[in-house]
């Protein structure tokens, strides 16, 4: 049935083009780019219809205009070039209507980006419209320049959009402070202009325009030195009111969201009490309080709960916080980990990492949790919490640590084996000071995964052997063994031919055993035997006279 | 066991083995001599608490980002671009890389995962609504909980300006869907926190769109 419609839609189609007609609607370009079968097909009407609107431009066609921009947009949103179209968006800026306006500030900043010189040429558009007495166009104006501006754009527009952060009208002022935060990541220097304006708007009501402003603070401080102790002496306590307020907000309706009064704006006050509160104990000390009351308020049955609580723990852990609110941010992560939530267990363990610089102890507390995690079903929860182990080992847990880790291997996703090969190895090196346990792990990552240990790891493990004579009947053993086992390992057979033939002569006559080992009956033929079968899978990489070799190292056992 | 003296050790002979060796075995010559001192391997640096200062990471090479959302991508179940809202200077080709990327590593993740991947050092933020995707890559410290309610937002917002939202609304007026997302988003960041707020603003506009018509 779908088909029959396409059939008729189609015929309907190519009856209305004609030569002489303006083309076809914007839903018609988009049915028939949908009912192409093949990427050709696609390809064709794409053509057709850009060069219909190329026609229209030079043209001049003023009817049409609406309609080919947004086709534009269209086909340049499937992946097509458009720069032709690219002066048409700057005409339709440039008329007076705010419907032209309207699609060609889209057109704007769908088409162009902020490296092109052509948005140059809309500067005096902007600045007529940032002045425009019609606030929707303003509106326009302020949100094109806030998503695409380039520096020069925000140093020549920015006393505009700062008498616009003055205005009456709320929907203007917060689309001001936002497109301020771009003015400022463009060019910091002017941040201190900005700051008195952000300060004095945290007195304001209108949700959006508070949360605009307090992102707006956040960003000053970032910008400059001068902004952020300005903002630290001017903004606190404003800032505390505006979180009780809203923390202690009973119902309402058009902020609600999982039974939370405007949850977006709890996340952005907490995270600007976080950059006021780095490193300034005072500022720290203000913020105490509230911290504790969202900390416990602050219902985690929904996701939106969970987004507060997780910001206020990173608040708490990231200024002068007293060891009570510390420890009631440990609390929150504990709960988060072993929530049944994925989100929230990713979410934790990023926290835990954190966590490790505050208050070491209480992480490890949780090290068995973290360990199951690295075998999570979800790769994000895997990578998470084998980079959080990594950073719990010390030496007391390190041998245990890696036995798990060394156990997962085996058995773990190829797409992980990596990640956690590399890891296994760093973590092993960083406590190689034991040494026979360090080639242990070594001797089994290599035989495992020894695909992925990278070339600089295994050559440190030659160099260790040769600078170990106690050990090198060990490891020669030991490899020969892992040999014998399992040779599929390119970096294994490596090593194992490296050390049998340097010391082939251990492995024949079992010279310097440990007390832990057992011996092993290998001959001189075996040893020999055993690296041609190894050199001849490799041959591609090893050339060379295998036979010369095999003699070389019977010469080196004779010796 | 057959016992056997011990070679006598002479420097000679370890030398003349190791070049035949190193002869055979080129790839084993580099950066193995055995006389040299234990390599250190630097061990990476546990992660301190990153600062906020965004503007400073240069996370694998990619230019620091602008904003807190460095972009918007819908995407269909057949990997098919519905919307893409860049907040972060990406090229065009740049930009179909990412979106190959993001939808091979997206749409091949099973449903009972959590809602991250990271890619690139940065985190994408995705979540499925009946055949779409919406996905928003932020930051390796923004909030992503956060995030995943800003998108809930953007979802709720369209729904109700389209009435019960489907994936062919948002194809044949894409352009309107633009005009929603840009009263919720301005450089990245969110602009309004209620929906009753931006849904009568989307309407005044619509109707001075109406008024020009006649």
């Amino acid at each position: 049935q779908d088909s029959v419609e396409r059939i008729v839609e189609d015929a309907a189609m190519d009856l209305s083009l004609n030569p002489f007609s303006s083309g076809t609607r914007l839903r018609d370009m988009i049915r028939a780019i949908r009912a192409s079968k093949t990427a050709a097909e696609e390809r064709a009407v794409v053509r057709r219809e850009c060069a219909a609107i190329r026609a229209a431009i030079s043209d001049n066609d003023q009817d049409y205009r609406h309609r080919n921009m947004a086709k534009l947009m269209f086909i340049h949103m499937l992946g097509y070039p458009t720069h032709f179209g690219q002066m048409e968006c700057l005409k339709l800026i440039a008329a007076s209507g705010f419907p032209e306006k309207r699609i060609g500030y889209l057109g704007l900043t769908l088409l162009l980006d902020e490296r092109q010189e052509v948005l140059m040429l809309v500067t005096n558009s902007l600045k007529q419209d940032l002045n425009h007495s019609n606030q929707f166009i303003v509106g326009l104006a302020l949100c094109a320049l806030g998503n695409i501006c380039s520096a020069e754009m925000a140093r020549d527009l920015a006393p505009e959009v700062e008498r616009l952060l003055q205005t009456r009208d709320p929907n203007t002022k917060k689309k001001a402070a936002l497109c301020s935060i771009r003015i400022v990541r463009k060019v910091p220097d002017l941040a201190e202009n900005f700051m008195g304006s952000a300060a004095s708007l945290l007195k304001e009501k209108h949700h959006g325009v508070l949360i605009s402003v307090v992102q707006l603070c956040t960003e000053l401080c970032k910008a400059s030195r001068e902004a952020l102790e300005y903002l630290r002496k001017h903004s606190v306590e404003g800032l505390v009111r505006i979180l009780r307020d809203v923390s202690n907000s009973s119902y309402a309706p058009e902020y609600d969201i999982a039974g939370i009064t405007d949850p977006f704006l709890h996340i952005r006050v907490l995270r600007l009490m976080r950059t006021l509160g780095q490193g300034d104990a005072d500022c720290s000390e203000h913020v105490n309080d509230i911290l504790a009351q969202v900390a416990t308020k602050t219902e985690s049955n929904k996701n939106a709960g969970n987004a507060i609580l997780y910001e206020c723990v990173e608040t708490i852990m990231g200024i002068e916080a007293t060891s009570g609110l510390r420890v009631l941010a440990i609390n929150i992560l504990g709960r988060f980990l072993s929530n049944r939530d994925n989100n929230i267990r990713y979410v934790a363990l990023n926290m835990l990492m954190k966590a490790m610089a505050v208050d070491t102890l209480a992480v490890q507390r949780h090290r068995v949790t973290i360990l199951e995690c690295v075998k999570d079903a979800d790769v994000s929860i895997r990578k998470r919490a084998l980079e959080l182990v990594y950073l719990l080992v010390n030496d007391t847990n390190v041998k245990p640590l890696t036995k798990e880790l060394v156990d997962y291997l085996e058995v773990s996703d190829d797409d992980f084996k990596e990640d956690l090969t590399a890891k296994i190895c760093s973590i092993v090196e960083k406590f190689s000071q034991d040494k026979l346990w360090y080639l242990d792990q070594m001797f089994k990552v290599l035989t495992l995964t020894g695909n992925f240990v990278k070339d600089d790891v295994w050559h440190a493990l030659i160099v260790l052997i040769s600078n170990a004579p106690e050990l090198q009947g060990y490891s020669v053993r030991s490899l020969y063994k892992a040999l014998q086992a399992s040779g599929t390992q390119e970096s294994l057979v490596r090593v194992a031919v490296w050390c049998i033939g340097e010391y082939g002569e251990m492995l024949v006559n079992n010279i310097s055993m440990l007390d832990v080992e057992e011996p092993i009956t290998v001959t001189e033929s075996d040893a020999v035997d055993a690296l041609e079968l190894a050199l001849k899978r490799y041959s591609v990489d090893f050339p060379g006279d295998v036979t010369k070799l095999s003699e070389d190292t019977s010469n080196c056992c004779a010796e | 066991h057959p016992t056997r003296s011990r070679p006598p050790s002479t420097d000679a002979d370890p030398r003349r083995w190791h070049s035949r060796l190193s002869a055979i075995l080129p790839s084993l010559a580099t950066g193995c001599h055995p006389v040299r001192p234990r390599r250190q391997i630097r061990a990476a640096t546990p992660t301190r608490p990153r600062s906020s200062s965004r503007a400073s990471a240069d996370l694998r090479g990619r230019r620091p980002s602008l904003a807190m959302i460095n972009f918007v991508l819908l995407i269909s179940r057949q990997g098919k671009v519905r919307l893409t809202k860049w907040y972060s200077p990406y090229t065009q080709k740049e930009r179909t890389k990412v979106i190959r990327e993001l939808s091979g590593l997206i749409l091949t993740r099973g449903p009972k995962l959590c809602n991250f991947v990271e890619w690139r050092g940065y985190k994408v933020v995705y979540r499925r609504y009946a055949s779409l995707y919406f996905c928003m890559c932020i930051d390796a410290d923004d909030n992503e909980l956060e995030v995943l309610e800003i998108i809930h937002h953007f979802v709720e917002i369209l729904d109700r300006y389209f009435g019960s939202v489907c994936e062919l609304d948002l194809i044949f007026n894409f352009h309107k869907a633009y005009y929603v997302l840009d009263e919720i988003l301005i450089s990245g960041e969110l602009q309004e926190s209620s929906k009753k707020n931006v849904a009568r603003l989307i309407a005044a506009q619509d109707s001075l769109v109406e008024a020009a018509k006649e």
